[in-house]
C-alpha cells in the first residue's frame, strides 16, 4: 500500500517552515493591478486615439449633402482663439464665405493676415494665414462651388499663387510665368471654376519704384497662363473682375475690357464719371448687360447701373433701390428671386477725409471703413434689406457664387470659446505635463521594480 | 463572522506553506508560490471569501506550479536514473525525507499534484479532479504514471500494491 508514501510526506511537511508571504502577497497583488489598469489605460489611450487619427488620415469625399445645404449666414464672428486652419483635419469642407479684416484676431504673429471661413452648411469656422495684407474679396477669392480658395503665398522671391482645396487640405502652388514678376496676386475665379485671374507685378525699372501689372487666366488643368492685359500699375489693372460662361470683364483705369478666356479682347468701353465695374457679379444672369455701381457726385449714395457690354451705353435703369451712407458697394451676385447681393462698406466716423487725388479709385477697403455688411437689393423694394452682418473690423467678405445663386440664408450660431487647435496644444502639454511628473515622481519606483524583477528571474531556476 | 483576508492568511500559511514546498520540492519556489496564489486570491477575496478560499488558493497553487514547470522545463529535464539514495548512516525519517525529496524530482508537476492530493492531503480522485481541474481518468492516469516511476527511483517508499486505487 501507499503507507511509508504517506509517512514519508506528512514527515517530510513536518520540517517545512511557514513562510512570511503576507506583506509581500499584498503587495505583489496591488503591484499587477496598478499594471493592469496602466495597461487599460493605455490600451483605452491607443483605442481613442487610433478612433481619432484613423478616420483623420482619411481623405474625405466631398460630400454632396453640404452642397446641396449651402446657404448664407445672416452674421458672422470673428474666428476663435485657436481655431482650426483650413488645411487641419477634420476637412471643412466647401465654404460659403471668406472675410478679413483689421480686427486683432484676424491678424496672427509677426503681422500675418487671417483670412476666416465658413463650412458651406453649417457655423464651422477655419482659419487661413497670408504672408500678407489679402483683403477677402479682392486677393483672396472662394471659388464658384466654394471648394477652392485662392491666395497670394507672399514669397517676392518665388511669388506662387496657392490654391487650396478645403475638400482635401491639399494646397497646389501655381507659379507665375510671366517674366520678372515680384507678387502675384488673385483676383478672380472663370464662371466653372476652372480657371483663375491671376494679376502679376513686375518692376520696369531696375531700381524697382515703377510696376506694370499684368493680368493673366490661368486654366488650372494643365497650368496654361494666358496673357489677358498688361498696363501700368497705377491703372489697377484688373482691380475687378467679373465672370460670365466664356468671357470675363475687367476693369483697368476707367475703362472696362471684356474678353474670352482665350484672351481675345471682345470689347471695351470708357467708364462715365463716378462709375466702377460693380463687382465679380456685375454679369446679369442672362449675360447680356454689365452692371455698373454708380455713386450720387459728392453723396454716399450708390446704385447699380446696366450697360451693354459691348459699348458701355447705358441700357436703362435697374429697379433696384440706392444704399446709401456707405463707402462703397461691391456687387457679390444675383439671388434667384433677381436680387443683388453686395457688400456695403458702412464708413468709420471717426477716419479722416480721404485724399483728393484718391477719390476717383475703384471701392475698396480702406481705413475709412468699420464693417461690411452683405444688401439684398431686390427689385421694386424701396430700401435695401440686410442678410448679413459682421463684427466690427470685419472689413472685407467673399462669397461663394453657389451660395448666391442657391439664395438660401440661415440663422447663424457662430463658435464661441477656443477653437480645436487650442484644445490640441492644451491636450498635448497636459499629456506631456503629467507624464514628465508621473515619471519624476515614480522613477525611484521603476528603478527598484526592475531591481526587484531582476533579482526574481536569477533566483528561478532555470530563469 | 467573515474572516479577514489577514486571519485568513494567518491561519492557513502552515498548511499552504507544507503543501507548496511538496509540490516544488525547493523552499524559494515554495516561498513564491504561496506569494503568488495568495497575491491572486487577494485580488478576487472580496467573491471568494464567503466560499471555500482555501480550496482556490491550493487550486491557484497547483495550476501556478504546473504554469511554472511548462515555464522552465527546456531548461530543466527530469532525471531518467534514480539519484543519490539516502545515506546509511542517517536515521530512518531523515533518510525517508530525503529519499522522497529526491524522488519527487522525478515527476511532473501534475504527477507531483496527484500525489500530494492523494497521499497527503487524503482527498478522493473525484476532489483531485476537480481541483485539477481534470478528469477522473486522467488523475487516475497521473496516479498510476507517479507510482510507477516512483517505484522504479524509489522503491522504498512504495509498496507493490499501492498503486491500485482504495476509493
Amino acid at each position: 500500500m501507499t503507507a511509508r508514501l504517506r509517512e514519508a510526506l506528512r514527515w517530510t511537511a513536518e520540517d517545512v517552515p511557514t513562510y512570511p508571504v503576507y506583506d509581500r502577497a499584498l503587495a505583489t497583488a496591488r503591484r499587477d493591478r496598478r499594471r493592469r489598469l496602466t495597461a487599460a489605460a493605455g490600451a483605452l489611450t491607443l483605442l481613442a486615439l487610433a478612433g481619432v487619427v484613423v478616420p483623420l488620415t482619411r481623405t474625405p469625399a466631398l460630400d454632396p449633402a453640404a452642397a446641396a445645404d449651402a446657404a448664407l449666414p445672416d452674421h458672422i464672428a470673428l474666428p476663435p482663439i485657436g481655431t482650426l486652419h483650413v488645411t487641419d483635419r477634420p476637412r471643412l469642407g466647401p465654404a460659403s464665405i471668406v472675410f478679413s479684416g483689421s480686427a486683432p484676431r484676424l491678424h496672427g504673429l509677426n503681422d500675418t493676415n487671417v483670412i476666416g471661413v465658413v463650412a458651406a452648411n453649417s457655423d464651422r469656422y477655419r482659419i487661413m494665414r497670408t504672408g500678407r495684407e489679402a483683403p477677402a474679396g479682392e486677393s483672396v477669392h472662394l471659388s464658384p462651388d466654394g471648394r477652392y480658395l485662392a491666395r497670394p503665398d507672399g514669397d517676392q522671391d518665388d511669388p506662387d499663387v496657392d490654391v487650396v482645396d478645403l475638400v482635401t487640405g491639399r494646397t497646389r502652388q501655381l507659379t507665375s510665368t510671366v517674366d520678372g514678376s515680384v507678387g502675384s496676386t488673385p483676383v478672380g475665379w472663370s464662371a466653372d471654376g476652372r480657371s483663375l485671374v491671376v494679376r502679376d507685378d513686375v518692376p520696369v525699372a531696375f531700381d524697382g519704384a515703377t510696376y506694370t501689372s499684368v493680368l493673366s487666366v490661368v486654366a488650372l488643368d494643365g497650368e496654361r497662363w494666358t496673357r489677358l492685359a498688361a498696363g501700368a500699375q497705377e491703372a489697377r489693372v484688373g482691380s475687378t473682375v467679373a465672370a460670365d460662361p466664356g468671357r470675363l470683364a475687367y476693369q483697368y483705369g476707367r475703362t472696362v475690357a471684356v474678353t474670352d478666356l482665350d484672351g481675345r479682347e471682345l470689347s471695351s468701353f470708357a467708364l462715365p464719371d463716378d462709375t466702377w465695374l460693380a463687382g465679380k457679379g456685375a454679369w446679369r444672369p442672362d449675360g447680356v448687360t454689365l452692371t455698373l455701381a454708380a455713386r450720387r457726385s459728392h453723396t454716399t449714395e450708390w446704385t447699380l447701373r446696366q450697360v451693354d457690354p459691348a459699348s458701355g451705353r447705358d441700357v436703362g435703369p435697374l429697379r433696384l433701390p440706392a444704399v446709401s451712407g456707405v463707402v462703397a458697394i461691391r456687387l457679390l451676385g444675383w439671388a434667384p428671386d433677381g436680387s443683388a447681393l453686395v457688400a456695403a462698406y458702412q464708413p468709420d466716423p471717426l477716419a479722416p477725409d480721404r485724399p483728393l487725388e484718391e477719390q476717383t479709385d475703384p471701392p475698396t477697403t480702406d481705413r475709412r471703413v468699420r464693417s461690411v455688411r452683405v444688401l439684398a437689393l431686390t427689385p421694386g423694394a424701396t430700401a435695401p434689406r440686410t442678410v448679413l452682418t459682421a463684427p466690427d473690423q470685419v472689413l472685407a467678405v467673399d462669397i461663394a457664387d453657389q451660395v448666391i445663386q442657391g439664395g438660401r440664408t440661415r440663422d447663424a450660431q457662430p463658435p464661441g470659446g477656443v477653437g480645436g487647435r487650442f484644445w490640441l496644444w492644451t491636450g498635448l502639454i497636459t499629456v506631456l505635463v503629467v507624464a514628465g511628473t508621473v515619471l519624476s515622481v515614480s522613477r525611484q519606483r521603476i528603478a527598484l521594480w526592475l531591481d526587484d524583477r531582476r533579482f526574481r528571474r536569477t533566483r528561478r531556476p532555470g530563469g | 463572522m467573515t474572516e479577514t483576508f489577514h486571519e485568513f492568511v494567518v491561519h492557513r500559511s502552515p498548511a499552504l506553506s507544507r503543501t507548496a514546498y511538496l509540490l516544488t520540492g525547493d523552499h524559494q519556489l515554495a516561498e513564491d508560490l504561496v506569494q503568488t496564489a495568495l497575491a491572486r486570491t487577494y485580488r478576487h477575496w472580496r467573491r471568494i471569501r464567503d466560499g471555500d478560499a482555501e480550496a482556490y488558493v491550493r487550486r491557484v497553487m497547483y495550476h501556478q506550479q504546473v504554469s511554472w514547470w511548462r515555464r522552465r522545463r527546456l531548461a530543466e529535464r527530469l532525471e531518467a536514473e534514480p539519484t543519490e539514495q539516502a545515506g546509511a548512516d542517517h536515521s530512518d525519517t531523515t533518510a525517508l525525507r530525503l529519499t522522497l525529496t529526491a524522488a519527487l524530482r522525478h515527476l511532473t508537476p501534475r504527477q507531483r499534484a496527484v500525489i500530494v492530493l492523494r497521499y497527503y492531503e487524503d482527498r478522493t480522485e473525484a476532489q483531485v479532479a476537480e481541483m485539477l481541474g481534470c478528469s477522473i481518468g486522467t488523475v487516475k492516469r497521473h496516479a498510476h504514471d507517479a507510482i510507477r516511476r516512483l517505484r522504479t527511483v524509489a522503491p522504498e517508499l512504495v509498496d507493490t500494491a499501492a498503486e491500485r486505487s482504495t476509493r
